[in-house]
């Protein structure tokens, strides 16, 4: 019955119109169109991925040799189990173009296919031309297709000649795009397509070169992949083999993805926290205006839960309009920008509505609602109907009954919990949730301090000479002020953009600043045995080198523990997961500290040892005595763990997981790796030397590697930067809606102003001012609190020091005073035009 | 001696002011018998209100005794109060505190309807039509004179049939003209329902209208008089 009156009320109540509510349904349907955003763009990839599976993988499965070939027998079982078949060759090498002083060369990932290839999909090259012509070449030479970064880093044209290796080739046609890389833009080298049968003469395939070979097979659509999967298990057993199929195309990419979206996501849902700021401030004021309402309804005879029941149906309804027009938007923005989304991911992408991504955005917005609204709507019970009579302030508690607090809370953990439910990342999502609590928490003090702190000031005798900002200081310091709104909604906007900043600023500075005063200038791979000594004699003849290390090195997987299966044993360690580089040695390296067991004697000759790295050692739980079954070329190598040792991969110097005993791989045929230390104004000479005199080996410059990494990390800073826009934009919402609900009291206030003679140019001074104290109140906590999330980023997560960078906080905190000075000096237009004797007359 | 109607024996009211607490009631004792129309008048601040809303329930007194009907209102929660007010109670303010967002029909239905009656609005317009805005049940009161829309309050007070009418300060927002006919008709209506009527009141004709004039001075009652006796 209660519910029937509250429901006629709450309908009548609702045809006053969204007048109020403005702000309310910006700040939900911004946090909404935000998650549902990323979330239909995450399911978007992860269904291209998935229906482009086959495309991607390059075959309906595929099976991957490291450093070999497969043998004839394993060979003949790929060929009896499918329909079709094709390898191909993937390697690092250089490109080079011309000779001498004058010649250009380029770090590139070489594919080298057979005839065969594209099993599925095909390569758009430009021009467009088949790509049999392309491996046809021109007269002699074969032909090639090579990505357009690295023909333009060659200064390479259509139809010129450049070398891999030891072999010229012709370049036939730019590779816009593979079919079957799920990878783009993430390799160091961009790609060089050729036909491997083009390759025999260029010296680049030696036994021991870094290389990896993929069965690509074509199978029917009713193949029982699982079946298929466990029979190769058993038939290739022991050969170090990898299994893919189309089901998951590309594992690390899917992964990649969704933990970039979830990351997004949790950035959205900062976004409806701040959003939530508004969301609450708008139902207070709301039912503020409406409290002579519920007072009557009290005088006519409403209970309060009839009283509580119309005004939550109000706001449910409400809410449930900005949740779909949020839904509306962050459905239909991605079916909008399809073609500028699908033009900047290297992925398949299929853009549709995605219901799923939709509910989800729906029930965070849901949640946040709940969060914000009952503790307001919880003060209707505390309006009394004597309010009608007497100021409200009078008998109303400071705190809702502790019911709404137990609802209040409990909302805030069903939120935090479907977060971390459906984002995967429990830890990361609890921190975030802790930290923006933190920050809430942070933000209202920092209110409270900036208003005592202001009120203090206004009444110091030092301003008692500059009306303008004494004016101001009053204002902010005073009963009634935006103060708390102002600096909770920008500065949770702010703090997210200045944790992304302070954080992407340190990774980039650890990575770039830090490496140079240790790192080498040089990695070079693929080094023959023979020419290892030549490599160092030629180098030696540099004065500009200062020092070069070698190591001899081999690539294998840990297949097995103790004879269980590794991952049964130590879980999903990334040590596990495909081939690890391995080196050997008689001596113990003048490096390597034991910090557990002993080495072998330099003559040993027994069973196979192995030293391990300690940190990873104890990550995986194994002790000395351990058996590890490590595939090596395809054949199992059983080694007892001899020590453990400390490897320190900051260095970026040689550093391997597994180091054996010489006489346990040193028959295997394998290369060797090198760094170079020296001058960077070697660089060029080095590698100009190097590449003439080793064609076959591969130089890479830990300076381009950097470049690269720091790329891909400016990327990811740019996706979560956007994100956090979205908070920014929300909390400028909320501070527009701030500033217009506090325009009627400003109204009057110029109104007595301009009474008692000051002119508009003063009362936009204080007006201004004020605005420009919470800005830059609001931007200093956000700093404060980046700083603090950043320390503790770098200092927990990373390993690594923090450094304060200050040129991200400096704009964050100019950023907030604009925005809020902006936001003042617009809204002070309308109390500068009024006309004091109607503002005044009106107010009596 | 029939039982009154509304009660108060040595109501105190202290309410917490910015300054420290103010004692607005001192000790007032008063019983209003059924049918009777009283006049509360006196002076600004001298707690006529004040007394008017321990009467609706509205105030809850510091110390002292309010019954109403028979029923001591001192135990009364906010629910109970606001029950027994739409059961029993109508009040008319100066403000006329009509819904904003409801129409003239809809304000005065919504005391039926918490009331839970069967036919609140065929009622409604019936209340309107006595206080002759049958042609205004579908205007806002934004859209309504002053003296229309206290037209309505009068409506929305009288359409539960209370038995206590309560009124404070109904003309004190109108003009003569429009005052006098509220009045006329919140007098009508006590008559047409035989409804007991608490008045506060600064008119001094309205005052004559009343059984009995009650006037309070600083918060304690000063004079119980008949009308003319009283001035």
């Amino acid at each position: 019955m209660s519910l029937m009156i509250a429901v006629r009320i709450a309908r009548r109540e609702l045809r006053g119109g969204l007048k109020g509510f403005r702000v309310f349904l910006a700040c939900l349907a911004l946090g909404v169109a935000a998650i549902a955003g990323v979330g239909s763009v995450r399911d978007a990839i992860q269904t291209g991925i998935a229906s482009e599976g086959a495309t991607i993988l390059g075959g309906d499965a595929k099976l991957t040799f490291t450093y070999r070939y497969a043998d004839p027998e394993e060979r003949a079982w790929i060929e009896g189990a499918s329909d079709r078949v094709s390898e191909v060759v993937d390697f690092r090498s250089m490109a080079v173009v011309g000779a001498g002083q004058s010649a250009e060369r380029g770090l590139t990932q070489i594919k080298a296919v057979d005839g065969e290839y594209p099993i599925y999909g095909a390569p758009i090259l430009a021009p467009d031309i088949p790509l049999a012509d392309v491996f046809a070449g021109d007269g002699d030479l074969p032909g090639a297709a090579m990505d357009p970064v690295l023909i333009e880093r060659l200064g390479l044209s259509i139809g010129e000649v450049f070398r891999l290796g030891t072999q010229d080739f012709v370049l036939m046609s730019a590779l816009v795009r593979e079919p079957d890389s799920a990878t783009g833009g993430f390799a160091l080298g961009p790609r060089t397509l050729v036909q491997t049968a083009a390759l025999d003469n260029a010296g680049l395939l030696a036994p021991g070169t870094l290389f990896e070979t993929e069965y690509r097979l074509a199978l029917s659509e009713s193949a029982n992949l699982d079946a298929l999967s466990e029979a190769a298990e058993t038939a290739l057993s022991g050969s170090g083999v990898r299994w893919q199929d189309r089901r998951n195309g590309a594992p690390g990419v899917t992964e990649f993805v969704d933990r970039l979206a979830s990351f997004l996501v949790l950035v959205g849902l900062a976004g409806l926290a701040v959003g939530g700021v508004g969301v609450a401030a708008a139902v207070r004021a709301y039912l503020w205006e409406k409290t002579a309402v519920i007072a009557v309804l009290k005088t006519l005879g409403a209970e309060s839960r009839t009283v509580f029941q119309t005004y939550l149906l109000q706001i449910g309804a409400l809410a449930l309009i900005g949740i779909l027009v949020g839904v509306a938007l962050g459905g239909v923005i991605p079916v909008l920008f399809e073609p500028v989304i699908a033009a900047r991911l290297p992925l398949p992408v299929d853009i549709r509505i995605y219901p799923a991504a939709l509910a989800e955005a729906a029930l965070y917005g849901a949640l946040a609602t709940m969060v914000f609204t009952m503790w307001p709507l919880a003060r209707t019970e505390d309006v009394r109907a004597t309010t009608l009579f007497r100021d409200q302030a009078l008998g109303i508690r400071r705190l809702p009954r502790s019911i709404w607090i137990v609802l209040t809370v409990g909302a805030l953990v069903v939120l935090v919990a479907v977060a971390a439910l459906l984002s995967g990342l429990i830890a990361l999502t609890v921190w975030t949730a802790l930290g923006l609590l933190g920050a809430f928490a942070a933000l209202l003090l920092a209110a409270m301090g900036v208003r005592r702190l202001a009120g203090r000031l206004a009444r110091s005798k030092a301003f008692r000479g500059p009306t303008g900002l004494r004016h101001a200081l009053g204002s902010v310091g005073g009963p009634g002020g935006e103060a708390t709104s102002v600096v909770l909604s920008l500065g949770l906007g702010l703090t997210v953009l200045a944790t992304i900043g302070q954080i992407d600023a340190n990774l980039r500075g650890a990575i770039a600043r830090d490496l140079p005063e240790v790192a080498p200038s040089f990695f070079v791979v693929d080094i023959q045995t023979d020419q290892l000594q030549p490599l160092r004699d030629f180098l030696g003849s540099d004065d500009r080198v200062t020092d070069v290390q070698s190591a001899p090195m081999l690539r294998g997987i840990i297949t097995r523990i103790n004879g269980e299966e590794a991952r049964s044993v130590a879980g999903d360690h990334w040590v596990l997961e495909g081939d690890r580089g391995i080196t050997y040695s008689t001596a113990q390296p003048e490096n390597a500290v034991v910090t557990d067991g002993a080495w072998w004697p330099e003559d040993y000759a027994g069973p196979p040892l192995v030293s391990f790295a300690s940190e990873e050692g104890a990550e995986l739980g194994l002790e000395l005595g351990d058996l590890l079954t490590i595939n090596v070329l395809g054949r199992d190598i059983v080694a007892e763990v001899a020590n453990f040792r400390e490897v320190d991969f900051s260095t970026a110097g040689i550093g391997f997981i597994l180091s054996m005993n010489a006489s346990a791989l040193a028959g295997a045929p394998h290369s060797h790796i090198a760094t170079i230390y020296g001058d960077a104004s070697a660089d060029a000479a080095i590698l100009r030397g190097v590449s003439e005199t080793f064609p076959n080996v591969t130089a890479i410059r830990v300076r381009d590697a950097i470049d690269r990494v720091s790329e891909i990390l400016a990327g990811i800073a740019a996706a979560v930067t956007y994100g956090a826009l979205a908070t920014l934009v929300t909390g400028a919402v909320v501070l527009v809606g701030t500033a217009a609900a506090g325009e009627r009291a400003r109204t009057y206030e110029a109104a007595i102003l301009k009474t008692l003679g000051a002119s508009r140019g003063d009362i936009l001074v204080n007006f201004a001012l004020r605005s420009a104290i919470l800005g830059a109140a609001a931007g200093f906590v956000a700093v404060v609190a980046g700083m603090a999330a950043g320390w503790g980023v770098m200092t927990f997560v990373m390993e690594t020091d923090y450094i304060f960078e200050p040129v991200s906080a400096l704009a964050i905190v100019l950023g907030g005073l604009l925005l809020t000075l902006l936001a003042g000096v617009v809204f002070a237009w309308r109390p500068l035009a009024a006309r004091p004797a109607t503002v005044l007359r009106a107010q009596e | 001696m029939p039982e009154p109607i509304l009660s108060l024996e040595d109501v105190h009211l202290t309410l917490e002011g910015n300054a420290g607490p103010v004692e607005i009631l001192k000790g007032v004792s008063l019983d209003v018998n059924a049918g009777e129309t009283v006049g509360l008048v006196g002076p600004s601040g001298s707690g006529k209100s004040s007394l008017l809303m321990i009467m609706g329930g509205l105030e809850r007194a510091t110390s002292g005794r309010v019954t109403a009907m028979g029923q001591d209102l001192s135990p009364m929660n906010e629910d109970a109060l606001a029950r027994f007010r739409r059961d029993r109670m109508g009040i008319v303010f100066q403000s006329f505190h009509l819904i904003p967002t409801m129409t003239a029909l809809e304000n005065v239905a919504t005391p039926l309807e918490l009331a839970g009656a069967p036919n609140a609005f065929d009622r409604a317009r019936e209340e309107l039509s006595v206080v002759g805005l049958s042609d205004r049940t579908g205007h806002y009161p934004a859209q309504l004179s002053g003296g229309e829309q206290q037209r309505v309050a009068l409506a929305r007070a009288a359409a539960p049939r209370p038995k206590i009418l309560l009124a404070d300060e109904p003309t004190g927002n109108l003009d003569s003209v429009n005052g006098r006919a509220i009045m006329d008709l919140l007098f009508g209506l006590r008559d047409r329902h035989g409804a007991t009527l608490v008045l506060v009141t600064h008119a001094p004709e309205l005052a004559q209208r009343c059984d009995r004039v009650v006037t309070l001075h600083d918060g304690e009652v000063a004079i119980q008089a008949e009308p003319r006796a009283a001035e």
